[in-house]
């Protein structure tokens, strides 16, 4: 009975949304995707240049796949609320460059691998969808990658990496909460430990 | 079996102080549902320590001191002694032809397999079917119950900390050495030893990594370790990270805030 109701509140929801949810170009979406990996597999992993190089060409590669402004904000959740203007603009740098140094550096365990595209699947969020994919491993079963990628115009942006089922969103606005739930420093003292994580590294 | 025989009432304590808890659980899907926050700190630091000057420093000698394809024989040992537990509860959900795989794969790989070092049913065509206690009461749709950290086990759930309880019943190793009092204990220590030191090597890189980036280790981990459960179902089939609205509709983030602070 309570299913029931559930679906046919769900499927309303469905149909009153359902306009705002069409304008996803799922080939546009998985073609951006497919796009970004070969960019970093290409040009910077497999490329025959210096480790600085390859670094300033992920910096860029980053800023251009993902919408780390969007990003930023979800992964303050509440905090973000009631932070000022200037700690808003310092999470959101910190959390830039911790996220390009933590992944520049992950980078290179790609080497030799390839993204495999599996369709894509709908997403509860609008002008969002998710991009599946599965990377092959040197043992066991291909890890899973869905991309959660959002449409602007037509313009894509990836706003969440999902690693075998483990949103790196999510994580992360849980650590953040957390933090801030035990620390009285609130979210200056988030950013402190960030950047000291970041010069750590 | 001292230890197993002591773990066992230990487990099914926690699991019925935890489990009653479980109604009071919040059910936001913004935050993760930690009533026993300031326990699981308190257990988590311990066990970090345990970790840092026990557990962590014999897996990286382990890792120094074999080659990989010699782990990869170990692991797949260890994962062997699994196959009865895989057998019974494909049995459990129904899947008499998985159960007959997991058994088959079982008889095959210890003896041909060499002790299940070696992988030969997998060959033949019979996949593993891996499916735990845990699988089972998820598809029977038993819930989770809040998330418990348990001294030396780690990261756990009523749920997952019941499975852990009924897997003993199932361990080939205590049945194969338990009329014998004088190696039994032995072997079994052995066997728990060289579980937990291969499993700690398997995961050195993935935490190293995570703890690395992490301001508030506990919360990180919490929060992988859920998002991963609830993937497993338990009314709650559909992957959280997927179903998860990645909307910023401020009136829904209002909302879902006060309620939060109302509880």
């Amino acid at each position: 009975m309570k299913k029931n109701i559930f679906a046919a509140v769900f499927a309303a929801i469905l149909l009153m949304t359902g306009n705002v949810r069409a304008n996803v170009d799922a080939a546009g979406a998985e073609a951006f995707v497919k796009n970004v990996t070969n960019d970093g597999i290409e040009n910077i992993i497999n490329a025959n240049i210096s480790q600085k190089e390859k670094d300033t060409r992920f910096e860029k590669l980053f800023n251009n796949a993902l919408d780390l402004d969007f990003i930023g904000k979800f992964v303050l959740g509440r905090a973000w609320r009631t932070a000022t203007p200037q700690q808003r603009k310092d999470f959101i740098a910190t959390y830039r460059e911790l996220n390009i140094k933590t992944w520049s550096k992950r980078f290179d365990e790609f080497k030799g691998k390839n993204f495999i595209f599996k369709g894509t699947t709908p997403s509860n969020s609008p002008n969002q969808i998710f991009v599946n994919t599965t990377v092959p491993m040197d043992q066991g079963e291909p890890a899973k990658v869905v991309w959660r990628v959002k449409q602007n115009g037509s313009q894509f942006k990836v706003v969440d990496i999902i690693i075998e089922n483990v949103s790196l969103a999510i994580t992360a606005r849980n650590e953040y909460a957390g933090f801030i739930k035990n620390n009285a420093g609130g979210v200056d003292a988030l950013i402190k430990d960030l950047q000291a994580k970041v010069k750590a590294m | 079996m001292i230890k197993k025989s002591i773990l066992l009432p230990a487990v099914s304590a926690l699991v019925l102080i935890t489990a009653s808890c479980a109604s009071t659980g919040n059910n936001n899907p913004h935050e993760d549902n930690d009533t026993l926050e300031s326990y699981n700190r308190a257990v988590f630091k311990f066990n970090y320590q345990v970790d840092k000057y026990v557990l962590k420093p014999i897996a990286e000698g382990y890792r120094d001191i074999t080659s990989e394809s010699v782990r990869e024989r170990v692991n797949s040992v260890l994962l062997n002694t699994k196959e009865p537990l895989f057998a019974i509860n494909n049995i459990l959900q129904g899947n008499f032809k998985a159960s007959g795989i997991s058994v088959g794969r079982f008889i095959i790989n210890t003896t041909l397999g060499l002790g299940g070092a070696f992988d030969v049913a997998k060959g033949w065509g019979f996949p593993r079917e891996t499916q735990t206690f845990d699988d089972t009461l998820a598809q029977w749709n038993v819930p989770d119950g809040p998330f418990v950290v348990l001294p030396f086990i780690g990261p756990s759930t009523p749920r997952a900390a019941t499975s852990l309880v009924l897997a003993m019943a199932t361990d080939p190793v205590y049945w194969a050495t338990r009329n014998d009092a004088n190696v039994r204990d032995k072997i079994n220590y052995t066997y728990t030893a060289v579980e937990a030191i291969a499993l700690r090597e398997r995961t050195l890189d993935l935490l190293n990594e995570l703890e690395r980036g992490s301001v508030d280790y506990y919360s990180t981990m919490r929060s992988a370790y859920l998002q991963n459960r609830k993937n497993k179902g338990g009314g709650n089939a559909e992957n959280d990270a997927q179903s998860y609205d990645f909307d910023f509709g401020v009136e829904d983030e209002d909302e879902a805030f006060n309620d939060m602070e109302d509880e």
